[in-house]
Formats: structure tokens, C-alpha cells, sequence
């Protein structure tokens, strides 16, 4: 096997959360909706996946099974996100902040309620690849290539989305909505199909992730998602369609894999010591960042250029 | 300050009779914290293709267009579109973003911009189609630059705005850009907020030339402008408002030498 599992693992989340901040991005880098749950929606794809696909006695198999869990999954993602998206519409970014905040902690506490379906605390299992390739390494990976795949998509989305009227539209709401709706722009209801995709899009995240573990925790729904996914898109530059790749390489990717794979830390520090170190050091990017290149590393947004190269001049 | 010629002009425009929408303002009150800034009974725009609304700061002038806009609610009364064969619009009914799709568009008094968008993107999004701005249609930008390229490269070389590849700069351009983009959308009514302010001497002159185009071609034009001498140009029936109320309307030469408009607006001495 060329890579480990631990290896594997570590690139599965480092391309998820690219995945999660690329969505962010087009949330809060272009249209300024300041989601701070993203593990809510992500949690609420996990968990019904898993609910869906362990505890129904659905008439057929794998692969069938896992496609209609998992669009089911999505969809009640994206439904979150429509009702979610409706309540705070209208509000500023700080009850953007907090509404988001409590919907991820009621999925939490969801959860962790409800045992008979979750398992609640002691954790639920019975999810498995849909395929078997006979080596659970070989299932991994693949899987790992699939979430490649997925996320390669989210990139080319985003990236179409910044050379599209679109994507203009996107950055004139969340620059100045009154301005926007006096030319005619539907702001609400733009914003609403947004944040109902892009939330849609980060359950089906959650059921990739719920597939590459097996067992639901809880714990994952824990600030831990959001943290990384805001810091790696803050620190790469939340208006540039790499910024999300480029912070979470520089965040998640160096600490997850380089720091933990490569560096000869002690046995025990990985049980307690290094998820907190990990916390502290994403924090003090964070802080590092908005002090000394509030706009991330890769900086500002440089419509200029782009549209220089789409309509020359 | 007044060129005397001006409404020899405004007399001559072949399209002054021509049919253009007309807003009706029909027992409109607005308050604020139990004091009313605007209380309209009866005020009806459009008759003329270019009107002017004068008045002392606070006498609910760009409330009214606020109002208009719906940008903000009326609390009462009823503010109406009404467009040669089309259906009759309750503009105080529509959210904002309806109003601007029915034809009625205002430039801004305070100047806005949209941060990090250049001057092309400014303008291409007001002219704009709403099914290219779709989330699952990506591959409009270049069909929407060519079908209005040469609307836009004309107003940028009329207003001399020579690299569009960039974010508008100063306040002046800004409100160039704003008022571009408004001309842009060809609407059926302009609300004109204060459009000269900050503006240079000579880009006040092609600001003023391109509306009364615009107006020829049969868009209703009001604006709002404090310096009078725009208005005695270009409007043929100015409004005049104070303390929320419509107190005068009239052709430009009997309002400015009313008494009431002298004494609490004008000054003695005015020209």
C-alpha cells in the first residue's frame, strides 16, 4: 500500500474541509453570509445518512442503498439550509453568526438526544463502504479519490462561479444589498438558493466522511469542523477561489498530516495534548492573520484582472 | 445663476406630449419616531419629462423617493406606476427589487458603490438579464458584455471613463458610475437623487445632457438637485416641499418668484 492509513485519513479531512471552506467561500467570501455553523449542516448530512442507511430495511442493496441515503442525506441538508437561510435572511452579521451558531448546536444536541436513532453518546456503527474491494486500505483510498473527485468539482464550481454574471452577483449582494435590489436584483431569494446549495453540498460532505469513519460520534459535531474550515479560509484569503485551498494546506494539512505524521511526538501527547495544541495554533493564525493580512494571504479579490482576461483591454 | 434660455429649450421638446409612465402619490405618510417626515395627499409625476423636487434639507424630499423606491415602507396611502398599455403597478405594494424590475430606477444621493466589483462589472450587472444569473448558468458573461458593449463603451466615452477594467476610485466617479448605470437600464422613470453633487463643472454638463436623451426618449425623469440651476434648465414643472408636505407645484419661473418658496428656501436676493 502506498499510503498508510493514517495518511489517508489525514488527506480525507484536509480535502474535506477544502471542500467546506470552498463553500464557505461562495457563503461568506463573496455573499458575506457569515455562517458559523457549518457542522450543522455537515452534521445534519452525517447523521441522516447514518440514520437512513442503518436503521431503515431498505429493498435493496449497495450501491442503490448508499445513493439514495445519500441523496436523501443532501436534500435534508439543503432543506436545513432553506429554513435556516429564510429565519436569517434579514438579519445582520452578528444574528447571522449566532443563528447559525445555535442551529449547529442543535443538530449537536439532536444527536445526542436522540439515542434511538443516533445511539446518542455511545456512538452509532454499521455504515460501510459501497463497495468492497476486499482491503479496507484499497476501500479507503478509493473513497479518498472519490472525495477528490467531488471536491476537484466544488473547485471548477467556484471557480466558473467567479467568470460568471453569477458570481457578480454574488459579490454586489454581499458589497451592498440596497444597491443591489435597486437595480432590480433579487437579493433575498438569491441569497436563499445560495445558501440552500452550498449547505446542501457540505451534508453531502457529512455523508463522505460518515462513510470513511463508519461510526458516528457525537464529538464530530463538536466546533472542531467550523473552526477549521473558517480558519483555513480566513488565512488563505476568503475572496480568492484558492484562498480556501491554500489556508487549509497551510492550516489543517500542515498540522494534520506534516506535524503529526512526520514529527517524532510523544505517544501519549496524541490522546489529549495535540488536539488542543491544534486548536491554540489555528487560533493564533487566526489572530496572526486578521492582524497583520486581514484579507488572508492570497489578499484581495482583483476583479481588475479577471476582467481584463475575459473581455481583454 | 438661471440661463433664461433654458426654458425656451424645455419648451421645444417635440416629446413633451409624448406618452411616458407617471407616478401617482396618493395620501402617502411616513414617520419616525412619531414625527412625519413625509405627508402627501395628492402628487402625480410624469406629466412632463422632466420634473424637478426642491424643497429645504428635511422636507422629506428623498424619503418620498425612498418611499418610491421602497426602500422604505409607506405607512399609509398608496403610490402608483401607471404606463400606457400596461396594467396599472401598486409600486407601495412591491418589495424594492420589483419596483426597479417595473421600469423605476434612482441614482443615489449618498454615493455608493459595490466594493471590489470594477466599473465594467458595475455596469454589466445592471444590465443583466435575471436568467444569466442563475446559479446553474455559468456561461453568460461574455453574450451579456457583447449584446451591451457598445451601450456601454458609448456612455464611457461620453462621461470619459477610459479604463473600465478597475474599481471606480473617487467619489465623483462613483457617482459617475451610478448614475451610468441607471442610464444604462433605459428605465421608464428616473428618480435622480441630488445627480450633480461632487460632480465636475463639465461632467455636470454631459450628466444633464445625457438625461434630457433620456428624457427625449421617453423616460419620465424627476430630480432632486439643490443647485437650482439645473433645475430651471431642465424641468418644466418643479415641486416644491417642505416639512413633508407639497406646498407649491408650477412651471420654474412662477415657483422660484413665489413668495413662500423666497422666503423659506431661495432667500431674498436670489436670482
Amino acid at each position: 500500500m502506498v499510503l498508510d492509513t493514517f495518511l489517508i485519513t489525514g488527506l480525507f479531512n484536509v480535502v474535506m474541509l477544502i471542500g467546506l471552506a470552498l463553500l464557505l467561500h461562495l457563503q461568506l467570501g463573496l455573499t458575506r453570509i457569515a455562517n458559523f455553523g457549518v457542522v450543522g449542516f455537515w452534521g445534519v448530512g452525517l447523521y441522516t445518512f447514518g440514520v437512513l442507511y442503518v436503521r431503515v430495511d431498505w429493498p435493496f442493496e449497495d450501491p442503490i442503498q448508499f445513493v439514495v441515503c445519500a441523496v436523501l442525506a443532501t436534500a435534508a441538508a439543503g432543506l436545513c439550509g432553506l429554513l435556516i437561510g429564510w429565519l436569517i435572511a434579514d438579519l445582520d452579521v452578528d444574528g447571522v453568526l449566532v443563528g447559525t451558531l445555535g442551529f449547529a448546536t442543535a443538530v449537536a444536541i439532536l444527536a445526542t438526544t436522540e439515542q434511538g436513532l443516533t445511539g446518542g453518546a455511545r456512538g452509532m456503527g454499521g455504515l460501510r463502504f459501497p463497495y468492497d474491494s476486499g482491503d479496507v486500505a484499497v476501500n479507503e483510498l478509493i473513497w479518498l479519490l472519490v472525495l477528490v473527485a467531488l471536491v476537484a468539482g466544488i473547485l471548477a464550481y467556484v471557480w466558473l462561479v467567479h467568470r460568471a454574471p453569477y458570481g457578480r452577483l454574488l459579490i454586489a449582494i454581499g458589497s451592498n444589498e440596497p444597491l443591489a435590489r435597486s437595480l432590480g436584483k433579487p437579493v433575498t431569494r438569491t441569497k436563499l438558493g445560495l445558501f440552500t446549495i452550498t449547505s446542501a453540498l457540505m451534508g453531502l460532505l457529512g455523508v463522505m466522511y460518515g462513510v470513511m469513519v463508519r461510526f458516528l460520534e457525537v464529538s464530530s459535531l463538536g466546533i472542531e469542523v467550523t473552526l477549521a474550515t473558517v480558519v483555513g479560509l480566513v488565512v488563505g484569503g476568503s475572496v480568492r477561489v484558492l484562498g480556501a485551498v491554500v489556508g487549509v494546506l497551510l492550516t489543517v494539512g500542515f498540522f494534520d498530516i506534516v506535524i503529526q505524521s512526520y514529527l517524532p511526538l510523544p505517544a501519549e501527547w496524541y490522546t489529549q495534548t495535540i488536539p488542543l495544541m491544534r486548536e491554540v495554533l489555528f487560533g493564533v493564525a487566526l489572530i496572526l492573520v486578521l492582524v497583520f493580512r486581514p484579507l488572508g494571504l492570497l489578499g484581495h479579490m482583483r476583479r481588475d484582472r479577471l476582467m481584463k482576461r475575459i473581455h481583454g483591454g | 445663476m438661471v440661463a433664461e434660455s433654458g426654458t425656451a429649450v424645455r419648451a421645444d421638446l417635440p416629446h413633451r406630449t409624448m406618452p411616458r409612465a407617471r407616478l401617482t402619490v396618493t395620501d402617502v405618510s411616513k414617520s419616525f419616531s412619531g414625527r412625519t417626515v413625509v405627508d402627501v395627499d395628492s402628487l402625480t409625476l410624469g406629466d412632463h419629462p422632466i420634473e424637478g423636487l426642491i424643497g429645504p434639507n428635511g422636507a422629506g424630499k428623498t424619503t418620498l423617493m425612498r418611499l418610491i423606491m421602497g426602500s422604505l415602507k409607506v405607512d399609509s396611502g398608496k403610490i402608483r406606476l401607471e404606463r400606457e398599455g400596461r396594467r396599472e403597478i401598486e409600486l407601495s405594494r412591491l418589495p424594492a427589487h420589483k419596483i426597479a424590475q417595473s421600469g423605476v430606477v434612482k441614482s443615489n444621493q449618498v454615493i455608493t458603490d459595490f466594493e471590489g466589483l470594477t466599473i465594467l462589472d458595475s455596469l454589466l450587472l445592471s444590465v443583466t438579464p435575471a436568467r444569466r444569473e442563475h446559479p446553474l448558468h455559468l456561461a453568460g458573461e461574455r453574450a451579456t458584455y457583447d449584446e451591451h458593449r457598445a451601450a456601454i463603451e458609448r456612455q464611457l466615452d461620453d462621461f470619459g471613463l477610459e479604463d473600465s477594467r478597475r474599481v471606480a476610485l473617487s467619489a465623483g466617479e462613483k457617482k459617475l458610475v451610478d448614475i451610468i448605470r441607471c442610464l444604462l437600464l433605459r428605465p421608464a422613470v428616473l428618480l435622480l437623487d441630488e445627480p450633480t453633487a461632487g460632480l465636475p463643472g463639465e461632467v455636470t454638463r454631459k450628466v444633464m445632457d445625457a438625461v434630457e436623451k433620456l428624457a427625449a426618449d421617453g423616460t419620465t425623469v424627476v430630480i432632486i438637485e439643490h443647485d437650482l440651476a439645473v433645475i430651471w434648465r431642465l424641468c418644466a414643472q418643479v415641486t416644491f416641499m417642505a416639512e413633508g408636505r407639497v406646498l407649491l407645484r408650477g412651471e420654474p419661473s412662477d415657483i422660484r418668484e413665489h413668495k413662500t418658496v423666497v422666503e423659506s428656501y431661495l432667500g431674498q436676493g436670489h436670482v
